[in-house]
């Protein structure tokens, strides 16, 4: 995948206008739900625990080139393999870049005070 | 991957609370929207979790669950083989508490009053949406248990998981294992076929002579066909006795007799030498959604579990309740395979069901593509395993509901060591997803 191929599926997104969002102040960010059913077993907000990978503090295109390499792989014997077939590109694009948005805001995805625990180190593997 | 992965996941399961963020301070603000979940396994807690989590401390959510702890009944089976105790697989809610601000009732819920839920203690509790999640039951009827009370099923990890294992290490050397599984769909496909895999692998070390006879109401294997297939003809050539299309008749659990047909012969094994040599008698009933989805009226005459819209888990029957987890069905796919019963699923359908209650709540419909998947490891020797993996999407014109996506659905091509570390990974952060 290359760089102009995220620019053209940037643009799709942009002008589907994310399909999701309806106006209203309190729509989820585009990209969540579908994010975070990557967290079973990356995390929560994409901070994993143990030897899994974290997708904490990777670019949107870091996150979706590993994934189009996954899923575009000759290597079928491989969960990521799959995983990454049950999704769209543009629907890998979104979760590429809900990560990516929750890395530069150094946020957590949470909406409550407490938070999630910001003070955890962005694990870039 | 290496052996610290198992490390980590036996720092990391003992350590729970130890991930707890210290001192939340919660905003104190109008609330848009109380949500009451029952039922605190990976259905109830992950969506409890996450309605605070993205819903923030405008939506109050209380959690109703009978017990202290949850015992996962994902990785149980590793506790037959000794290989991993029940601590490590039993998790509080604490961080639920601490962390998100749920507010956590140890309680037992038995019905409804119009928005208020009642609680066996008297009180009640109000909400605007209510979410259930009540697991599986038991139908010992349907296979003439006469002692429902004595079953050994080991199929909701607690106790019965110990009392298994002690079984197991006390059962004398010769004899037989003999474990039934229900008709499809029941909790966690696979389940039954891993524990005969290492059961079978316990015997071969532990128990010379030994064997396990498996007697399967279903036509053939129903979950990683190929491994598991495998894995009773070769891995575990001699030690496992697969019959499948078995009807269960009668069980006297007590005794440790069971009566069956398979091809329209009728077949009774005992402890008596001729007769099976029973030494364990591990019986996995046919389910049902969990008794409180009956009460509630979410399950209709003549069915076992709970519909539900597959968009947002309200039920198909009651609206203002939400049904998640094992104990709810979307609807069945013309074309193509749904959803199966699982507590990796059950984690990924609570995110869609909260996702659906914020959106309610702030007046927006439900996301109209929403995905789940199901996926996890299965040891198939004490240090091997395999995996099976698949991604549901919506689709709106096969019945809409939620069918597996053809290419993502697979499994490992062989169980491998690596497997075996990595489903420590796995289970590690489904259980943070949902706990922690």
């Amino acid at each position: 995948m290359t760089i102009s191929n995220y620019h053209a599926i940037t643009l799709i997104i942009t002008s589907l206008g994310l399909g999701i969002s309806s106006g209203a102040s309190a729509a989820p960010p585009p990209g969540r739900l579908l994010a975070s059913q990557c967290a079973q077993c990356h995390g929560t907000d994409g901070r994993a625990v143990g030897d899994m990978d974290s997708l904490r503090g990777e670019s949107a295109g870091e996150i979706y080139d590993e994934l189009q390499e996954m899923k575009y792989s000759a290597k079928t014997n491989d969960i990521m393999h799959r995983q990454a077939k049950g999704y769209t590109d543009q629907q890998l694009w979104l979760i590429a870049t809900y990560y990516a948005g929750l890395s530069n805001r150094g946020g957590s995805g949470s909406n409550t005070a407490a938070g999630t625990g910001d003070h955890e180190e962005d694990d870039d593997d | 991957m290496n052996s610290i992965s198992r490390r980590h996941f036996l720092k990391l399961a003992g350590a729970t609370t130890a991930l707890i963020a210290a001192s939340p301070t919660l905003k104190a603000q109008a609330l848009p929207g109380r949500v009451v979940v029952v039922g605190g396994g990976f259905g109830g807690a992950t969506a409890a979790k996450y309605l605070r989590h993205w819903g923030g401390g405008g939506i109050a959510v209380t959690l109703v669950e009978m017990n202290p702890n949850h015992v996962s009944c994902i990785l149980s089976n590793l506790v037959l083989n000794n290989s991993l105790s029940l601590p490590k697989i039993t998790f509080n809610y604490e961080a639920l508490k601490s962390k998100y601000g749920v507010t956590v009732v140890q309680g037992q819920a038995v019905g409804v009053s119009g928005k208020q839920l009642l609680l066996g203690s008297g009180s009640s509790l109000p909400f605007d949406r209510l979410i259930v999640a009540p697991g599986i039951d038991f139908d010992f009827q349907a296979i003439g248990v006469r002692d429902p009370a004595n079953v050994l099923h080991a199929w909701k990890a607690g106790p019965q998981t110990l009392q298994l294992r002690d079984q197991l290490r006390n059962m004398t050397a010769g004899n037989s294992f003999v474990l039934t599984i229900p008709p499809a769909p029941y909790r966690c496909p696979p389940g039954p076929y891993e524990r005969a895999c290492l059961v079978a692998d316990y015997l071969k070390k532990n128990k010379p002579g030994s064997k396990i006879i498996v007697l399967d109401a279903n036509p053939g294997i129903v979950a990683e066909k190929e491994t598991f297939t495998k894995a009773f003809t070769q891995t575990h050539l001699g030690v496992v006795e697969y019959h499948p299309g078995v009807v269960v008749t009668a069980v006297n659990a007590l005794a440790k007799t069971i009566t069956y047909t398979e091809n329209g012969l009728s077949r009774t094994l005992t402890p008596a030498a001729n007769q099976g040599k029973v030494g364990i008698l591990n019986v996995l009933p046919p389910q049902t959604a969990g008794r409180l989805a009956f009460n509630l009226g979410l399950v209709p005459a003549g069915q076992k579990w709970a519909p539900v819209n597959a968009l947002t888990y309200e039920s198909a029957v009651v609206p203002g309740i939400h049904v998640i987890g094992d104990a709810q069905s979307t609807p069945k796919p013309n074309t193509g395979s749904g959803q199966p019963k699982s507590g990796h699923i059950a984690n990924a359908e609570a995110k869609v069901c909260a996702d659906a209650i914020l959106r309610a709540f702030a007046g927006e419909g439900p996301d109209p593509a929403p995905m789940t998947n199901s996926s996890c490891y299965s040891p198939i020797t004490a240090s091997t395993a395999s995996w099976l993996t698949a991604t549901f999407a919506y689709d709106a014109s096969n019945n809409a509901t939620m069918v597996a996506v053809p290419a993502s659905a697979g499994e490992a091509s062989a169980p491998t060591s690596d497997n075996y570390e990595e489903m420590f990974d796995w289970a590690a952060n489904l259980f943070a997803d949902t706990f922690a």
